[in-house]
């Protein structure tokens, strides 16, 4: 019997769930009903709190405000990620993966002496200013230079919750699940709630997060383990406050160390930071000095870290029936890149950009679903794992990074591939690929894999290189004179905001 | 009141300038002085009108921007509605230092009294954190070496339009959709009949001199009062 799918049901708060909330109703405007299922038992886990340039769009699809998302959830702008200490450890190691993506040059042509991120992209000279992406004056959501946010998950929750519940129409329910009923072809009709409620829906979202309660425990779709490619288990996250006026940093900052990296993330009133580490190579407490030592120069005291443990892992069929997983239900990656909310997003684009209409195209629907998710899993670990294998560090971790026997099958041949060419479209071919070819390029140049090889068809001549490269340098130039720091635009647009009394006081 | 100093990366490496386009930033005004070097420019906005000095010795030109004092049609929105902005508005704060009838390349002078710097921490600055100047100070500097040419070069420019008496006085007065009459009085434009009357000599001389274009481009600028006059009356409209 074929079926209009009128009724969605979301299991799960957190990120992944209103996220989905939101968008379904925002994008749906009444005409399927949304109905979100949260555990007052389990607490939210703050998934990441860097996001990546899709979010702009998701927030404005949503219906709000960029105001809103920086004030309500204690924002701060992100223009990529600073790599210290991934290629040899030493004092000067840094290189840049920012969001503007570089103009297309053959590494061989580039001037020697400029890091190739700062040479062939405006972002980087911003970055290191400290500088915001935009100014106040401009529209929501629009940058001089592509941009997301670093930001507290769990305020961006809370945000959500207001928001899909007050002017999306979502029906919150705050409730423990009990009991799942099932159909006769295996899929869900319905879920107990403790409050003896029996809500019934068409399509039923697992955002549950580790707990997997309808794609795993329900419906027993298996995982596919990363874990022996990305090797990282364990994290330990700490918040230090920072002083007021103090510099505000444009990207996530990632330290390489021993056997593994410390995530560093600026928002306005504080620094998130986090040990990432392999277990099988560093112990809890030696993974605490690291991050104790990191923390010292930052602030005297450091409170003590939330202990998290992970294992890289994603579900082999994320839609099951009429039972679709999304966020860490889904699967999760170490935090390297911040993947988990933009996987998010991406999810909901696919389900919103083809919504099963009828209960019958759902089969098509999540094959097709499946397919793209697992590409875009894999695609992931590549991208992870380029970061490591490209390494001269010398630590057991790092060499053990570098055993072959770890590195997928697909990015071993790319590498080959790009002895002798760069990355392009030919590599990545998707039409919104997490990880561009620009990607890579800036990682492979960053870590300073060699410059390709001549090749029998010899790579076009840029005649106009050099006039590019004083552009590039122009433009760098000129947005650092224009834009405000980081610190000045959050600082002005907190007192615009503030009301007439705080602002007296 | 405004206070003029040298611009040195020393004195002034933090500052930043407003972009905004703004009344409370200096810029309601009806009018700007304009060099002739400009005029191809300038024609495809606004009107270009000649106006005799206080002493009555010497025109200077003038892109015209309302019909009153205080007046500047142009401005909507934190921004300014044209593709091209007089040198004369675009260069402020600054201004071309020393006496302007010194040769020589001349100072970038500032007015660190004007409203246009910024008392926050937004705006585009002129020097970076080395004192190396901007691009945006770049393009001023460039600006205000046109606009330094442009000025002494108008003074022949001037002088021929006297000497062949090519300008003559001019008067307009428009009665807008909301029933109100708007004058401007005491400016001078291109005296259209004597410019067709003049010797192939004397056009000869104008071309040799490099005076002819801008004297049709100013002729050709008047077209543009239909424009400022539809932005009056819409302006009007809105209330």
């Amino acid at each position: 019997m074929d079926k209009a799918i009128t009724r969605i049901v979301i299991v799960g708060g957190g990120t992944a769930g209103w996220l989905a909330a939101a968008r379904i109703a925002a994008a749906t405007a009444g005409s399927v009903t949304v109905t979100l299922i949260e555990s007052p038992d389990v607490p939210t886990l703050g998934v990441g709190e860097g996001t990546w340039p899709t979010i702009r769009r998701t927030l404005e699809r949503i219906g709000i405000t960029e105001t809103e998302l920086l004030l309500g959830c204690d924002g701060s702008f992100k223009q990529g990620t600073r790599f210290d200490g991934w290629a040899t450890g030493a004092s000067d190691d840094r290189y840049y993966h920012p969001f503007v993506p570089p103009i297309d040059a053959d590494p061989a042509d580039l001037p020697r002496d400029i890091p190739y991120a700062l040479a062939t992209c405006p972002q980087p000279l911003v970055c290191a200013e400290d500088l915001a992406p935009r100014q106040r004056g401009m529209p929501d959501y629009a940058g001089a230079l592509n941009y997301a946010y670093h930001l507290d998950a769990t305020k961006l929750a809370a945000l959500l919750t207001r928001h899909a519940t007050t002017r999306l129409g979502v029906r919150h329910v705050r409730d423990h699940v009990t009991g799942v009923e099932r159909g006769e072809h295996g899929g869900i009709t319905a879920v107990h709630v403790r409050g003896s409620e029996i809500v019934a829906g068409d399509l039923f979202l697992d955002c549950t997060g580790h707990a997997a309660l309808l794609i795993g425990k329900t419906l027993g779709v298996e995982t596919v383990d990363a874990s022996s490619v990305l090797f990282n288990d364990r994290a330990l996250a700490v918040q230090l406050p920072v002083p007021p006026n103090s510099p505000i940093a444009s990207q996530t900052v990632a330290t390489a160390h021993s056997a593994g990296w410390i995530w560093d993330i600026g928002l306005p009133m504080r620094r998130g930071i986090g040990c990432v580490y392999a277990s099988a190579f560093l112990s809890d407490d030696e993974a605490e000095g690291v991050l104790a030592e990191y923390c010292r120069r930052i602030s005297v005291d450091s409170p003590a870290p939330r202990r998290l443990t992970f294992r890289s892992a994603y579900r082999s069929r994320p839609w099951a029936a009429n039972c679709l997983a999304i966020g860490q239900s889904a699967g999760f990656m170490e935090p390297l890149e911040a993947s988990a909310i933009v996987m998010i997003e991406l999810s909901l684009d696919a389900l919103l950009d083809d919504f099963p209409a009828v209960s019958s195209l759902m089969p098509i629907q999540a094959r097709r679903f499946n397919a793209l998710a697992t590409y875009r899993w894999e695609r992931i670990v590549d991208f992870l794992k380029l970061h490591y294998i490209l390494s001269h560090r010398d630590e057991p971790y790092w060499r053990a990074h570098r055993d072959p026997a770890s590195q997928p099958d697909r990015l071993a041949e790319m590498l080959a591939l790009w002895r002798y060419r760069s990355p392009s479209a030919f590599d990545l071919p998707m039409q919104d690929e997490l990880f561009p070819a620009a990607s890579y390029r800036y990682i492979l140049r960053g870590m300073g894999f060699p410059a390709p090889l001549p090749s029998p068809v010899p790579r076009p001549l840029r005649p106009d290189l050099s006039s590019q490269l004083r552009q590039i340098d122009q433009r760098g130039r000129a947005l650092a004179a224009s834009l405000p720091t980081n610190r000045a635009y959050l600082d002005a647009l907190r007192a615009e905001q503030a009301p007439i009394s705080e602002r007296r006081a | 009141m405004p206070r003029h100093e040298a611009l040195t990366p020393d004195d002034h490496r933090d500052l930043r300038i407003q972009e905004r386009r703004d009344t409370a930033l200096g810029d309601a005004r009806m009018a700007c002085i304009a060099v002739p070097a400009e005029f191809r420019a300038l024609q495809a906005e606004y009107p270009i009108l000649f106006r005799l000095n206080e002493t009555r010795d010497r025109f200077s030109a003038l892109a015209m921007f309302g019909f009153e004092n205080g007046e500047n049609l142009y401005l909507a929105d934190g921004g300014w509605d044209a593709r091209y902005r007089p040198l004369a508005i675009d260069i402020q704060p600054f201004l071309i230092g020393g006496r302007p009838d010194e040769d020589g390349p001349k100072q970038v002078h500032i007015d660190v009294e004007s409203p246009r710097i910024a008392t926050g921490d937004e705006g585009v600055r002129i020097f970076d954190k080395h004192g190396r100047p901007t691009p945006y100070l770049d393009r001023v500097i460039e600006q205000i070496g046109e606009l330094d040419h442009g000025f002494r070069e108008a003074s022949d420019f001037f002088a021929a339009l006297q000497r062949h008496e090519l300008l003559e006085p001019f008067t307009l007065e428009v009665t807008l959709e909301d029933r109100s009459d708007n004058r401007l009085v005491g400016y001078h434009i291109i005296n259209e009949a004597r410019l067709a009357s003049l010797s192939g000599t004397a056009l000869a001389e104008l071309q040799a001199a490099g005076h002819l274009e801008p004297i049709y481009m100013a002729m050709a600028s008047l077209s543009q009062f239909s424009g400022l006059i539809a932005r009056r009356n819409r302006r009007a409209a809105r209330g």
